[in-house]
């Protein structure tokens, strides 16, 4: 695509930066800790699922992570499901077969009429109970098209609170190496209609937990 | 008085006499109410949270063209397009031109209320692209042909039959009084849209300089998928959304969301720093970032409220606003509505035209109390209302009524004199059986409220004969 002609470019910054030779007026005021210090994050973390209506499970190995895959499946209605492409979601997934359609992230994105999607994530948030994902955990589409989002975490993955979970994308490269990055807090909701709370507006209803503790 | 005045005056008398609008507010800011106040306990110092996005948004602000420049270069380097507008026309023809090379022909947008600004949407209309609103609140007022009412809700004044017979006149769908249903038939209907639109729109509650990503935050997931599925992304923003770093958002995002709904942290904050990458599953194949100034340049050239750039547009001002509890969101008749409009949109549109929102005010600062980046609102609205005055564009009435208004004011057997004659005048309009007619000089006051009994004496006379002394 052509460049495009920007002249304002130059008009605009040169207005800013005659105003910003002085500086405005700064509010001088508290500067106490902001949020209390998480300190158990596993059970924190599955308090705030619970408020922010995420289904937290917690399993112990791989096998009983197979299994609980597997039980939330057979709630779901027939169709096909969506698995990101990596090694760990490959060994699960073979142990829960269950007839139906399979299709990997390597293959693309996600039909629109996939029922499940299943995929790893970059970081767990015991503040507020939050999964972070990014372009790499199957896309973008791979975390909201359908009306169950499953993700498979560990417990190395949990993070205590917000300013942890910035740390760690900085540090991780996360921002830098995905063009997408979000965070998750429970599924998708809206209030839009007389303050009423109704769960999966545009995104997924369900949002499952599958957190490994070995 | 202008035009915009007059219309202001109409909506406002008619809005704040209307029993059902007044019930419908009434309802979401007592909700809100209550959903903020359990939101602020999460936090162990709301102050300490105010004065942190305080000083990230001072800093931000007073280094605007180092964190803008920085910000660019990132995407920039991210193979991303950055678009400077002056003003809204610009934007809009960046926007346009992006459309016809890309062949766009469906447009989805998540909220962006610079949008509502520069009215976007009638200009890709006009050019035959076809806009669909995704926020659900935004496509219920896109529906209706209204703007929003609201910054942060914008259906805020319907109720649910109201949404259900919109659906069913416009949509086709059956009746229903389930507000589960009801966003099901959203969901629906806009699921078609996100799949064969070519083109998302968003806006952006935050752009990170040291990222190179926009930020936006939504609860329902519509401004993920109109940022993921179309081939093309625009991000359009106002300059001031700036903000240092990530790490930043630690504290603005939970921040946001208590001041914006209550909740703790919205569902889904999002990042986005360009198009899809080699090796991505998907995304858009184009990113272009649209900053535009439309006056907030010389916003921020004034020092006195160049702390109006702070705002992170969180609605906190409007909902605690007993203007804005009585008129709603339409009356204004401008893009933001509220303590924050009511400051900002007489500073972008003209003092002459619009001064009169900055007049509409009781000053009493329940807005400044409770905006979570300390902006002192209702100093702004002061200020605005002596730089009207002094740029002569109040009504001569008004000019001619303060000097007799000093003038008797200054001397205390003047004072004593019209105060006496004043009286005699009600009493006498009362005994002439003229109250409440068009003689009636006190009709503009006593139309909506009943007049006490008018006193023999004056509180000096009373004093008087009650002590004896002055």
């Amino acid at each position: 695509m052509a460049p495009t002609e920007n002249p304002s470019r130059e008009r605009i910054l040169g207005r800013i930066r005659a105003a910003v030779q002085t500086t405005g007026p700064h509010h001088e005021g508290a500067a106490g800790q902001i949020f209390a210090p998480v300190t158990n994050t596993l059970d924190r973390f599955q308090k705030e699922c619970v408020a922010n209506i995420t289904e937290c499970m917690v399993t112990a190995d791989s096998a009983s992570s197979a299994a609980a895959i597997k039980a939330i499946l057979a709630t779901l209605p027939p169709g096909e499901i969506f698995v990101q492409d990596a090694p760990e979601l490959r060994a699960l997934v073979s142990g829960v077969k269950d007839g139906r359609p399979l299709r990997w992230s390597s293959e693309g994105p996600p039909n629109e009429a996939s029922q499940a999607t299943i995929t790893l994530c970059e970081a767990l948030v015991a503040q507020t109970g939050s999964v972070l994902v990014s372009a790499a955990n199957g896309g973008r589409q791979a975390t909201v098209i359908a009306p169950a989002h499953i993700v498979f975490a560990t417990l190395d993955q949990l993070v205590p609170d917000l300013e942890a979970v910035m740390a760690r994308i900085n540090e991780r490269g996360i921002a830098g190496r995905n063009s997408y990055v979000c965070l998750i807090t429970g599924s998708s909701r809206t209030a839009d209609i007389e303050k009423i709370l109704i769960m999966g507006a545009h995104g997924p209803r369900r949002l499952i937990v599958v957190l490994q503790t070995a | 008085m202008s035009t915009a005045s007059q219309e202001f005056l109409r909506k406002a008398a008619e809005k704040s006499a209307d029993p059902v609008h007044r019930g419908i507010v009434r309802w979401n800011i007592d909700q809100y109410d209550t959903s903020v106040g359990k939101g602020k306990t999460r936090f162990a110092d709301w102050e300490a949270a105010r004065q942190r996005c305080h000083d990230i948004k001072w800093e931000a602000v007073n280094h605007l063209d180092k964190y803008l420049l920085q910000f660019e270069q990132k995407v920039k380097e991210n193979g991303g397009h950055v678009f400077w507008a002056e003003n809204g026309e610009e934007a809009r023809q960046y926007i346009c031109d992006v459309a016809k090379r890309g062949g766009v022909k469906k447009v989805v947008k998540s909220k962006s209320m610079v949008s509502e600004e520069i009215h976007l949407a009638a200009a890709l209309e006009k050019m035959g692209v076809e806009v669909v609103e995704t926020d659900l609140g935004e496509f219920i007022v896109q529906l209706r042909n209204e703007p929003p009412y609201h910054i942060v809700t914008p259906a805020m004044h319907l109720n649910r039959q109201q949404v259900s017979k919109l659906f069913h006149e416009k949509l086709g769908a059956a009746e229903t009084q389930d507000p589960p249903e009801l966003v099901a038939i959203a969901r629906r209907w806009l699921r078609k849209s996100f799949f064969s639109a070519e083109m998302g729109i968003s806006g952006a509650n935050f752009i990170v300089a040291d990222a190179g990503m926009v930020t936006i935050t939504t609860n329902e997931g519509n401004g993920r998928l109109s940022t993921s599925v179309p081939r093309i992304h625009v991000a359009l923003t106002g300059i001031e959304k700036v903000i240092p770093r990530l790490q930043d958002l630690a504290t603005l995002w939970p921040t946001l969301a208590t001041a914006g709904t209550g909740q703790p942290i919205t569902c889904y904050n999002t990042l986005m720093g360009g198009a899809r990458r080699a090796g991505e599953v998907d995304g858009p194949e184009e990113f272009h970032v649209v900053l535009v100034d439309n006056g907030r340049s010389e916003l921020l050239a004034d020092l006195e409220q160049r702390e109006v750039l702070h705002c992170i547009r969180c609605g906190a001002c409007i909902n605690a606003c007993p203007v804005f509890r009585n008129i709603g969101g339409h009356a204004y008749g401008v893009t933001y509505p509220g303590p924050i409009g009511s400051v900002l949109e007489p500073r972008l549109l003209g003092l002459k035209e619009y001064q009169h929102l900055s007049f509409a005010s009781s000053l009493c600062g329940a807005c400044t109390d409770v905006c979570p980046v300390h902006i002192e609102l209702h100093h702004h609205l002061l200020q605005n209302r002596r730089n009207a005055i002094h740029s002569g564009t109040h009504p001569a009435s008004e000019r001619l009524g303060m000097k007799f208004f000093r003038w008797m004011m200054s001397s205390a057997p003047r004072f004593r004199f019209f105060g006496w004659l004043g009286r005699m005048a009600l009493r006498a309009v009362r005994a002439l059986g003229l109250e409440g007619t068009a003689l009636d000089p006190m009709r503009p006051w006593t139309k909506d409220r009943a007049m006490p009994p008018i006193p023999r004496e004056s509180f000096r006379e009373m004093w008087r004969q009650q002590n004896g002394t002055h």
